[in-house]
C-alpha cells in the first residue's frame, strides 16, 4: 500500500539538507543587521543564528531543540529558504539556496521543501483534496489526482476529500497539510511545531503520519519542537541555545532529550559562551 | 473614552483615511450646493434666476445625505472590522460595549468635524464654478453674486456628522453584537424583488407616455435605478451562474492563478456583494442617464427648437445627480475593494508558502477582479438598457442612441480602472510583507 517514490526529476542526493557557517541578526527594528560578528556588542541587534553547520542524511527525521529565542525558527526558515541568511551557505539536496529574489525562492521550495505549520496554512476556500493539489497546479505540473487520493487516504482522510478546511478539526487540518507536503515530493519536508496547536491523540496521530513520511515514503524530515515527546518520535535531537549547536542525541527518548534539554543552560554556560547572559 | 479615541486617531490618522474622503466629498458637495441657496436667499433676486438656484440646491437635499450615510457607513463598517483585535483587547481589559461605541462614535465625529472644515474651501470654490455655469447658460442672471453662508455651513456640518455618528453607532453595533450573524440574504432578496419590480413598472410607465412629454424621462430614469439596486441585490447568485458557465475555460485559460480566483470567487460570492453592489449601481445608473440625455439633446435638437431654460436645468441636474450618484458608487467600490483586498494579507502569505510566486497572487487578485468586473458591467448594463431602450422607442423612435456605445465604453473603462487597479495595487502592497510575517499576523 505504501510505496518508496523515487521518481524525481534529479536525482536524489544522499545529503538532502546541509548548512555552512550560517548566520543571522535581527536588529531591534526587525531588520536585518549587517555583519553576525558585531552582534554581541551592540544591545539593539540579536544574534539568531551563529555560524551554524550540520547535515542531514536522505531519508532521516530530525528535530530541532531549543528554549524559546534560541534560534530555532530561525534556523529552519533559513534552512527552507523563507528567509536569507546574513552568511554561509544552504544547500537541499545538491543545490545551493540562498541566492535569487522572492519569485526564484518560491519555484524552488515548491518543488523541493514541503511545509508543515503550527497553524496548518491551508487556503480557507479551498477544498481538502484542491488544497492538497495546489502546489503541483501552481508549479504547472500534471495533476496526478489518484495519487493524491492515495495519500489523503493514507493520512486517514479519503472521506474528506471535499471538506473545507473550516469543517475540519485541527488534527484533520494538520493531516492535510502533511498530504500536500507529500504530494511533490520534496527533497525536505520542513515542520514548524507542527503539533504546537493539538490535543494529545492528534499530535501523536501526526507525529506518526511524520514518522511514516520517513519510513514509508522516503523523505527527510526537519521538525523545530519544543516538546520532548515530539522530538522522541525523531532518529535523532539537534540541540541549539543563543544561536549555536548545543549538542546532539541520537535515537532519542522522552527522558533524555528533557534531561538534555533542562541542562542546556548548565553547558552552554560550562562552555563560556561570551553571548550567555542570565535568564536567556 | 473620548481620549482614546482621539490618542487611535493621532496614532493612526491612515486608517481614517477612508472615511475622512467619504465624509470630505459629502461635506464638500453638500455645501456645494447649499450655497446656492445661500445665494439664492441674498436680497433683490430675480424670481427666475432664485427658483433656478433653489431647484438645484435642493437637488442633493435627501438622497444626497443618504449617499453620505452610506458611504461613511461602508468606510467605517471596515476600520471597525479591521480593528476587531483591539477591539477585543479593550473588551478584556473591561471596556463595556457603550465604551466602545463611544470611541467609535467619537472618533467618526472627529474625522466627520475635519473633513467638513476642509471641505469648506472645495466647497466654496465649486459653489463658484456652478454659479458660472448658470451665468453662461443665462439661466441665472450676470448680476447675481456668489454667497456662501449659514445654510451650506449648518448642512454640511449637520449632514455629515450626523451621517458619521449614525453609520458608526450602526457600525460598532454590529461589530460588538455577540457572534456573527449570516448576511441577510433573505431581506436582501425581499427588497432586491421589490425593486425590480418598481423598475420594472416605471420603464414600462414610459411607453405609456407621449414622446414629448417633459417628464417621459423621469419613470425611465427612476425605472432604470430601481432595475439596478435590484440586480444589484441578486448579484451574488448571479456571479456564481456566471462562475458556474465560465469557470472552467477561464481557469483552463488563466493558469494557476485563474484557478484560484474561480475557486475564490465561486466560495465568497455571498460576501462579494459590497463590491458588486457599487459596480452594477455606477454602471447601470451612469449608463442609463448620461445615454438618455444625450438622446433628449439630440431629440431637442432635431425637432429645431432650443433649449428652454427648464430643459437646460433638467440637464444640469441630470448630469450633477449623475455625477454625484458615481463619485459616491465609486468611492464604495474602491473602499469596499480596498479593505476586501487589504484584509486578505495573511491568506496572501499562506499561498506564498504553499509555492505561489508574487507574480501569481497578483495574478489571482487581477483575474477576480477582471471576473468580477465582467458579472458587474453585465448587470449594470441589463438595468441601464432596460431603462435606455424604451425611452429612445418613444422619444426618438430607434432601440439605441449612437453614441451609447462610446458613452458605454467610457463608463466600463473607469469601472474596469477602479476595480482592477484597486485590488492589485493594495495586493502589491500586502505581498511587501514577507510570507511567514504576513501568516502570524492576526490581519
Amino acid at each position: 500500500m505504501f510505496r518508496r517514490n523515487r521518481e524525481r526529476g534529479h536525482g536524489p542526493s544522499a545529503e538532502a539538507l546541509r548548512l555552512v557557517k550560517v548566520g543571522k541578526v535581527y536588529r531591534a527594528g526587525g531588520q536585518d543587521a549587517g555583519k553576525p560578528g558585531e552582534a554581541g556588542d551592540r544591545e539593539s541587534t540579536v544574534t539568531a543564528l551563529h555560524d551554524v553547520t550540520l547535515s542531514l542524511p536522505t531519508g532521516s527525521f530530525t528535530a530541532v531543540m531549543g528554549p524559546s529565542g534560541s534560534g530555532k525558527s530561525t534556523l529552519l526558515q533559513c534552512a527552507a529558504g523563507l528567509e536569507r541568511p546574513d552568511s554561509g551557505i544552504v544547500v537541499v539536496d545538491g543545490e545551493e539556496v540562498t541566492a535569487g529574489d522572492e519569485a526564484q525562492l518560491a519555484v524552488f521550495r515548491r518543488l523541493r521543501i514541503g511545509f508543515v505549520f503550527q497553524q496548518y496554512n491551508l487556503l480557507p476556500t479551498l477544498t481538502v483534496l484542491e488544497n492538497t493539489t495546489l502546489p503541483l497546479r501552481l508549479a504547472r505540473r500534471r495533476v496526478n489526482l489518484p495519487r493524491a487520493r492515495e495519500i489523503l487516504g493514507q493520512v486517514g482522510l479519503g472521506d474528506r476529500l471535499g471538506h473545507l478546511p473550516d469543517q475540519l478539526s485541527g488534527g484533520q487540518r494538520q493531516r492535510v497539510a502533511i498530504a500536500r507536503a507529500l504530494v511533490t515530493e520534496p527533497s525536505v519536508i520542513f515542520a514548524d511545531e507542527p503539533t504546537g496547536a493539538l490535543d494529545l491523540r492528534s499530535a501523536r496521530e501526526v507525529l506518526a503520519l511524520l514518522r511514516e513520511a520517513v519510513s514509508r515514503h522516503g523523505r527527510t524530515v526537519v521538525m523545530v519542537t519544543h516538546d520532548p515527546v515530539a522530538a522522541s518520535y525523531a532518529d535523532a535531537v539537534l540541540f541549539l541555545a543563543d544561536g549555536r549547536l548545543a549538542g546532539s542525541l541520537a535515537a532519542p527518548t522522552v527522558d533524555a532529550v528533557a534531561e538534555r534539554l533542562a541542562h542546556l543552560g548548565d553547558e552552554v554556560y560550562a562552555a563560556g559562551r561570551p553571548e550567555f547572559r542570565a535568564g536567556v | 473614552m473620548f481620549l482614546l479615541a482621539m490618542r487611535s486617531l493621532r496614532q493612526r490618522p491612515g486608517r481614517f483615511a477612508g472615511t475622512l474622503l467619504a465624509a470630505f466629498l459629502g461635506a464638500a458637495i453638500t455645501m456645494t450646493f447649499n450655497s446656492l441657496h445661500d445665494t439664492a436667499a441674498a436680497p433683490g433676486i430675480d424670481d427666475a434666476s432664485a427658483e433656478t438656484l433653489n431647484l438645484s440646491g435642493g437637488v442633493v437635499g435627501g438622497y444626497g445625505t443618504l449617499l453620505v450615510f452610506f458611504a461613511i457607513a461602508s468606510t467605517l463598517t471596515v476600520t471597525v472590522r479591521q480593528r476587531e483585535e483591539e477591539m477585543e483587547l479593550l473588551r478584556r481589559t473591561g471596556a463595556t460595549p457603550r465604551q466602545l461605541g463611544r470611541m467609535v462614535v467619537g472618533e467618526a465625529a472627529v474625522v466627520a468635524l475635519a473633513a467638513t472644515v476642509l471641505a469648506i474651501l472645495p466647497a466654496m470654490l465649486g459653489g463658484r464654478v456652478l454659479l458660472g455655469m448658470f451665468h453662461d447658460s443665462g439661466q441665472v442672471a450676470r448680476d447675481v453674486d456668489y454667497a456662501f453662508g449659514p445654510i451650506a455651513l449648518s448642512a454640511g456640518f449637520g449632514v455629515t456628522l450626523l451621517a458619521s455618528v449614525g453609520a458608526a453607532f450602526l457600525a460598532v453595533r454590529r461589530a460588538t453584537r455577540a457572534g456573527r450573524r449570516a448576511p441577510r440574504t433573505r431581506l436582501r432578496a425581499l427588497g432586491g424583488a421589490l425593486a425590480l419590480l418598481g423598475g420594472a413598472a416605471g420603464v414600462s410607465t414610459t411607453f405609456a407616455l407621449d414622446a414629448t412629454d417633459p417628464i417621459l424621462m423621469a419613470p425611465a430614469a427612476e425605472g432604470a435605478i430601481l432595475l439596478s439596486i435590484g440586480l444589484a441585490a441578486f448579484s451574488p447568485a448571479l456571479l456564481r451562474a456566471l462562475l458556474a458557465c465560465l469557470g472552467r475555460p477561464f481557469a483552463a485559460l488563466a493558469g494557476p492563478s485563474g484557478y484560484l480566483a474561480v475557486l475564490n470567487l465561486r466560495r465568497n460570492a455571498a460576501r462579494l456583494a459590497g463590491i458588486l453592489m457599487p459596480l452594477v449601481l455606477f454602471t447601470g445608473i451612469a449608463t442609463a442617464t448620461l445615454c438618455m440625455q444625450a438622446v433628449e439633446s439630440d431629440a431637442i435638437e432635431a425637432s429645431g427648437l432650443t433649449k428652454s431654460v427648464e430643459d437646460k436645468n433638467m440637464e444640469t441636474l441630470n448630469l450633477i445627480v449623475v455625477g454625484i450618484i458615481v463619485v459616491f458608487a465609486c468611492v464604495m467600490l474602491i473602499n469596499s475593494l480596498y479593505a476586501a483586498t487589504a484584509y486578505r494579507v495573511r491568506e496572501f502569505g499562506r499561498q506564498r508558502l504553499t509555492g505561489a510566486t508574487p507574480r501569481q497572487v497578483i495574478g489571482m487578485v487581477g483575474a477576480e477582479a477582471t471576473l468580477l468586473t465582467v458579472t458587474g458591467v453585465l448587470l449594470g448594463t441589463a438595468a441601464g438598457l432596460a431603462g435606455l431602450v424604451p425611452f429612445t422607442l418613444v422619444r426618438a423612435d430607434e432601440a439605441l442612441p449612437g453614441q451609447a456605445p462610446w458613452i458605454w465604453l467610457g463608463i466600463v473603462a473607469v469601472a474596469v480602472a477602479a476595480t482592477v487597479v484597486t485590488a492589485v495595487a493594495t495586493a502589491r502592497r500586502g505581498l511587501r510583507v514577507p510570507a511567514v510575517a504576513a501568516v502570524a499576523v492576526a490581519a
